[in-house]
């Protein structure tokens, strides 16, 4: 019976090779479109998440301020209870972890002078005191002369997750179109494919085989029409994070801070590949499904 | 083996079948006959199961094929063998995968599909064509292919809807000697048609319809 179903959707699938691959591209275009989602969606966390991690107070000293001073401020803020840490980072170290982040950058600061940077203290505070509001809050009391700017990422973080909650909703909807389009788009393929079998099928209805012996074949070439497309649209997918991997390298090393881009996890990889055999039997087994009602 | 309790069939307004009470035993051989648009179609196709009764009640070898749905349509196929008037057979398929589809369907092993097969061919005259493909093939001989695929799993029950429609004299003898050999082995054989020749050289029971009554059984 295995053997004879596999003979028949392979015989089907050679039979009706350019619907098949029709349909075949169809999925494989519905899940590349999805890939490179959730691609994007995995890389924008990703980099929320590490700006969250350390979220961190950045005051910048005017360039006059004594070095004692400076260290003064330092365990002023340091015995604060919301502050879990803060550190000195002088203007040689400033320049020093530019030239480390961004390539062929030493020469220009070489120009500039080594202390074109400024010197501030990184403010961590304490997991207690971590929110929008406390932040705010804390800002507003370390208003001291010597600090020429105090800058903090957390609005830019907030408006960045509205963003992506955003771009999740959008996900979503247009995800949920693309998916009721393609499942649309291979089972008017595979019609044409069943109605090419019509005789067959037919006749196979007359002399008495039951429904599963006429679906399973379809729901295989289905499968395997699933398989093959997501599996091209993975390639795919890989094959943009790479070139984007490597045209944009100095500039993600910026951005993200030395992570390189994340590819999609493998429940990721199963996950698309499932939606593609799900899309491609759901196909194939509407349009039989059809025929085999219409059928005399 | 056949038999109709009042069946009534109505498509929309029109009746094609009208109250029709009739019984075929057990390897018998008859003939519907009647005019063009009588109802002989629709009585075949009621007892294929392709279309279900407005009402009344039809048994076909012990199946009530008034109620059938299509997951036991199936089973009451396989007791029934059909032959029309177009053959019906699959152009790109040869001679022995067109009559072996009927045992595929069952799950009978490939070694035995082919045995028997050619054991079917034999009976209806082709031996020797099996790689044939279906338009290398007279019309008689293709129709003889469909008798042989109809026939192959052995069923009960043989309909026939106009078998010789489309065969001229010597090829429609030809089928009818045919149909007569496998009611012989017990097949009890049902014939639309309305060739007045063929009943009057091969005579066997008639059932004659007028506009979808039966007048003479
Ligand atoms: N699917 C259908 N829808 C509507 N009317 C139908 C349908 N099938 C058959 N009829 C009508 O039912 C009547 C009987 O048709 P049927 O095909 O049984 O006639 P018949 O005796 O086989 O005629 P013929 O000798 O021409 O084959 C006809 O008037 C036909 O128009
Ligand atoms: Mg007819």
């Amino acid at each position: 019976m295995m053997a004879h179903v596999l003979r028949r959707a392979l015989r089907s699938l050679w039979e009706n090779l350019s619907l098949n691959l029709v349909a075949t591209a169809v999925i494989s275009a519905a899940t590349l479109l999805a890939g490179v989602y959730l691609a994007v969606m995995v890389n924008l966390t990703g980099v929320v998440d590490s700006w969250d991690r350390d979220v961190h107070i950045s005051a910048y000293f005017f360039s006059d301020v004594p070095v004692d001073r400076r260290f003064a401020v330092k365990d002023e803020l340091g015995a604060r209870p919301e502050v879990a840490e803060v550190h000195y980072v002088s203007e040689q170290e400033a320049a020093a972890w530019l030239v480390d982040k961004v390539q062929d950058v030493e020469p220009v600061l070489a120009e500039l002078g080594p202390e074109v940077l400024p010197s501030s203290l990184e403010i961590t505070m304490a997991d207690e005191a971590n929110g929008p509001a406390q932040i705010a809050a804390f800002i507003d009391t370390i208003d001291y002369a010597e600090f020429e700017v105090i800058d903090y990422g957390q609005e830019w973080v907030q408006r960045f997750n509205t963003f992506l909650a955003l771009l999740q909703v959008m996900g979503v909807v247009l995800g949920s179109l693309i998916f009721t389009a393609a499942v649309f788009l291979v089972g008017n393929t595979m019609h044409l494919v069943v109605y090419a079998r019509k005789q067959e099928l037919e006749t196979m209805k007359l002399v008495g085989a039951t429904w599963t012996f006429i679906s399973l074949p379809f729901l295989l070439e289905g499968a395997l029409q699933g398989l093959v497309g997501s599996g091209v649209a993975l390639l795919g997918v890989y094959g943009l994070h790479r070139l984007l991997v490597f045209q944009l390298q100095d500039a993600l090393q910026l951005a993200i801070g030395g992570e390189a881009l994340s590819f999609l996890s493998w429940p990721a990889c199963t996950g698309l590949l499932s939606a593609g055999v799900f899309l491609g039997v759901v196909g194939c087994l509407v349009s039989v499904h059809r025929f085999w009602r219409a059928a005399p | 083996m056949i038999r109709l309790y009042h069946v009534h069939k109505r498509y929309g307004d029109h009746e094609a079948l009208v109250d029709v009470s009739v019984q075929v035993s057990k390897g018998e051989f008859a003939y519907v006959t009647g005019p063009s648009g009588a109802g002989k179609s629709t009585l075949l196709k009621l007892l294929y199961g392709a279309e279900r009764p407005t009402s009344g009640k039809l048994l076909v070898g012990g199946v009530d094929a008034s109620k059938l749905n299509q997951r036991q349509l199936p089973f009451l196929r396989r007791n029934i063998g059909v032959v029309f008037q177009d053959f019906k057979l699959i152009e790109n398929r040869t001679v022995e995968d067109n009559v072996g589809l009927a045992l595929e369907v069952l799950g009978t092993e490939r070694g035995d599909i082919q045995r028997r097969v050619r054991a079917v061919l034999n009976v209806v005259g082709l031996k020797g064509k099996e790689g044939r493909l279906p338009l290398e093939l007279s019309g008689g001989e293709q129709q003889r292919v469909a008798v042989a695929r109809a026939i192959v799993n052995d069923p009960a029950v043989l309909l026939a809807d106009e078998p010789t429609g489309n065969l001229d004299g010597a090829m429609a003898i030809e089928v009818m000697e045919i149909l007569m050999a496998v009611n012989l082995r017990g097949t009890t054989v049902l014939v639309a048609t309305h060739d007045a020749g063929l009943m009057e050289r091969f005579p066997h029971r008639g059932l004659r319809f007028e506009g979808g009554r039966l007048v003479r059984s």
